[in-house]
């Protein structure tokens, strides 16, 4: 079970992904509204894995994915995309990102995806 | 002509026969005795390793046919091929996303769509994927990159074992227009204008289908019981979800409180 961040600006998914990821046994350390509060609570927190969304005000989720892989190149991220962002997709694997969740998504995948990477 | 051991239903009784196959048409021999020529089979269905023929005629015959899973990849790609039905030549990606996760190795496979009276068959050389019409959630014709440029596909979106999959279809712009169309028109009974829920509806259709059960729902949106049953009406008065199960709340009676007062005591 892992310690986990999770960035989205909406409070919706946020709360939609912490019931999940509890649900699985998994401790949320962690919520970030925006890619830049992301980089600064995974710096703070340093957790096991992050989910991050794509879309996102200030500072993307692309952007944020690159912020903590400096800090932490080894850091574990599962991207959060909508169908049709292809562009987004790949751009996230050239950065780094471990994993991929497309939304909506249903709560057995979501878990399967964290336990897959979690164990990468 | 090759035999092949099968199973076939007559009656309600299930008969052990050795099949005829031919590149054009299959033999069931007696007692039921019968050619079936594949261009006469109007529908072809799949559960498990039942084959569900159906051959026109006055009235349609309907033949169910069990065996082990080789023989049923070789029956149903010649059935396929040759079949009445709607088909054309594509490329497709299925499963491209499952349960919101990316498949990552999915790879476009090159193979024919064939739409039948209850299903989309995709078939490859190496695979047969049948998406039953009554699964498919949501047809779009939409854009995908495929090798560096944004290309229209047709993408489907289906259920298989409660999970939500979807698959892309890929062939020139006229001939996607055409099974969109078709399959548009297949699958209208689950079409809504989009008005019918509103934001909070919305949000409670969204955690239903990300798995939440009843009580994660009331403390996520911090709405009442009697609020959620209402919408959970309006959901189902929709055809949008089903009752899976009722539940039931209880207080202890006063006999019961006792009951539990008594064994604290110990």
């Amino acid at each position: 079970m892992g310690r986990i961040l999770i960035v989205d600006d909406t409070l919706f998914m946020r709360t939609l992904l912490k019931n999940i990821l509890f649900s699985g046994g998994h401790t949320i350390v962690g919520e970030a509204a925006d890619g830049e509060e992301g980089i600064a609570k995974y710096q703070e927190l340093k957790p096991d894995l992050v989910t991050m969304d794509v879309v996102m005000p200030k500072m993307n989720g692309i952007e944020s994915l690159k912020g903590i892989r400096q800090f932490d190149p080894a850091a574990k991220v599962v991207m959060c995309t909508a169908v049709g962002q292809e562009q987004m997709v790949k751009l996230a694997i050239k950065t780094g990102a471990r994993g991929y969740i497309v939304k909506p998504f249903q709560a057995p995948k979501v878990l399967e995806e964290v336990k897959n990477v979690l164990a990468s | 002509m090759k035999e092949v051991p099968v199973k076939i239903e007559q009656n309600g009784a299930w008969l052990s026969i050795r099949l005829g196959l031919e590149e054009d048409h299959l033999v069931i021999p007696p007692p039921i005795n019968r050619k079936i020529l594949f261009r006469d089979v109007v529908n072809l269905d799949e559960r498990k390793n039942l084959l569900i023929l159906t051959v026109k005629g006055e009235p349609e015959t309907v033949y169910r046919i069990l065996t082990v899973e080789k023989v049923i990849m070789v029956m149903r790609r010649l059935i396929l091929m040759l079949c009445n039905a709607y088909r054309l030549n594509a490329y497709f990606l299925s499963p491209a996303v499952r349960g919101g996760v990316l498949v990552t190795d999915a790879q476009w496979e090159k193979g024919a769509i064939v739409v039948v009276r209850t299903g989309i068959w995709f078939v490859s050389s190496v695979k047969q994927v049948c998406i039953p019409l009554l699964d498919v959630a949501d047809i779009q014709l939409t854009k995908k990159e495929v090798q560096g440029r944004q290309t229209d596909v047709v993408k489907i979106d289906h259920v298989d074992a409660g999970e939500v999959v979807t698959s892309f279809v890929l062939c020139p712009i006229s001939t996607l227009q055409i099974l969109f169309n078709f399959l548009t028109d297949a699958t209208k009974s689950i079409e809504m204008r989009g008005d019918e829920l509103d934001e909070y509806d919305q949000q409670v259709a969204m955690l239903v289908y990300s798995g939440m059960d009843s009580s994660a729902i009331i403390n996520m949106l911090s709405v009442n019981n009697k609020r959620l049953n209402t919408i959970y009406d309006k959901l189902i008065g929709l055809g949008i979800a089903e009752v899976v199960e009722i539940r039931r709340e209880v207080k202890l009676t006063t006999k019961g409180i006792k009951y539990i007062a008594d064994a604290t005591k110990q």
